[in-house]
């Protein structure tokens, strides 16, 4: 990941580059609030369904405090590297990044107690636990969305130019990308009863097609959808690229969904057979994320 | 390393959210330190009957003392009168955490004070 650290023109303060060549500037409290009120949108807009779901709420207490304590670390680790390679502000040094990581973080879990309070979900007759894991089990989502939000709904402000000298987004950048998607979209459906349905009652045959069908959905958006960016973006180098990708890009959701089903608890007392099948059917909304992520959520590159 | 270029409301939610992240990551570290294993502990309690327009209701407090969730909890409950006729209820509770607490109601026909009210044996599951 070293390359990825070198100076990129817009970077000041550091030996090589003049302190001249700084674009940053501390913004004006209007653009501040236009950039949160963003990052709110898109947290509520990506993580709604999470919020409105039975099964997350109960999630707080079917969860253990230690899963929950690494659920928070993975999504700020998360944050971290989506700031990193698709942030609003590219030129970022790594305190910077911190910075909006644990701004969108915060956001996250004040707006996920905001709307459960606002819902009934949480209240004072909860005991301390129960209400902190309600908060933090949707937080998280909320917090991915709230950076995606941020990066994603924003206009055209004089603030896109810093992308303008950024090199070509490198394997573990688009690695980021594909997680971070993977996650969002994911989370939504993971702790569900019915990725378990799907899981134990579809028999092997019908899993292989339906692990085929989303490496083809995965390929489809991935190289030839046209979606933005996504010629510009990815190198295809002929069939082996092609395959290379979609592969790499299902085991992104493969992985993912993996994680968050054990985080969710939906591999507990469960036998290979199950556990492989929730594997699956999760994987459909985790690849589709993995691959849309690699192209929507990274800004795109200079034309 | 230099001071990032921010404004005072950018300064104020990072404050807050730094705030948030680590009492939220405190409060998980030590839960994670504190919390035994264990099983469910669930406690039934009946409260004073009330007159309803058609019968009697009798309010019950389920708390969970133990050291887990505990989920699909039952409590039956009997109401046995004088004249050898005895009416059951049961209260389902779908998810009890440990150290909270459910209310329900039971609805009986007869009179509560005429008989005797009495809990029968609990069962869950843990999730």
């Amino acid at each position: 990941m070293t390359g990825d650290l070198a100076p990129s023109p817009g970077r000041c303060h550091h030996p090589d580059v003049p302190a001249r060549a700084r674009v940053s500037r501390a913004r004006s409290t209007g653009e501040s609030l236009r950039e949160y009120g963003r990052g709110v949108a898109g947290g509520l807009l990506f993580s709604l369904p999470l919020l409105y779901t039975m099964e997350v709420w109960q999630g707080a207490f079917t969860m253990p405090p230690e899963r929950q304590l690494l659920y928070v670390v993975l999504a700020l680790v998360l944050l971290l590297g989506y700031n990193r390679y698709a942030g609003l502000h590219p030129d970022s040094t790594w305190a910077e990044v911190a910075i909006d990581s644990i701004e969108e973080m915060g956001i996250g879990l004040l707006l996920s107690a905001l709307v459960l309070l606002l819902i009934g979900r949480i209240g004072p007759e909860q005991d301390g636990r129960e209400i902190v894991g309600r908060i933090v089990v949707e937080a998280v989502t909320v917090a991915i969305g709230v950076s995606v939000g941020t990066a994603q709904l924003g206009g055209d402000d004089e603030m896109d130019l810093g992308m303008k000298g950024k090199d070509r987004i490198t394997f573990w950048g688009q690695l980021t990308l594909a997680v971070c998607g993977a996650v969002l979209f994911a989370a939504n459906v993971a702790p569900t009863e019915e990725i378990v349905m799907i899981g134990i009652e579809l028999p092997g045959y019908q899993l292989a097609v339906l692990g085929l069908s989303t490496m083809a959905l995965g390929t489809l958006i991935l190289f030839y959808s046209d979606f933005r960016g996504s010629r510009r973006s990815l190198r295809v180098e002929g069939l082996p690229g092609v395959i290379r990708g979609a592969v790499i890009t299902y085991a992104v959701g493969l992985v993912a969904s993996v994680i968050i089903l054990w985080l969710f608890g939906r591999f507990d007392g469960m036998g290979p057979g199950p556990i492989l099948g929730q594997t699956v059917a999760l994987a459909v909304a985790a690849t589709l994320g993995a691959s849309a992520g690699r192209l929507l959520f990274q800004r795109g590159e200079s034309d | 390393m230099t001071k990032p270029a921010k404004n005072w409301l950018e300064w104020t939610v990072f404050a807050v959210g730094l705030v948030l992240v680590l009492a939220t990551l405190g409060f998980l570290i030590r839960e994670s330190l504190v919390s035994g294993d264990g099983p469910p502990e669930i406690l039934a309690r009946l409260g004073e009957p009330r007159p309803a327009q058609s019968g009697h209701l009798v309010p019950i407090e389920v708390t969970n003392v133990g050291l887990a969730t505990a989920e699909d909890v039952s409590v039956p409950v009997f109401l046995d009168l004088p004249d050898g006729e005895r009416e059951e209820a049961q209260l389902a509770i779908a998810f009890l955490p440990r150290d909270s607490r459910r209310e329900g109601w039971v609805h009986f026909r007869s009179d509560p004070r005429r008989g005797k009210v009495s809990l029968g044996p609990i069962a869950f599951e843990v999730p």
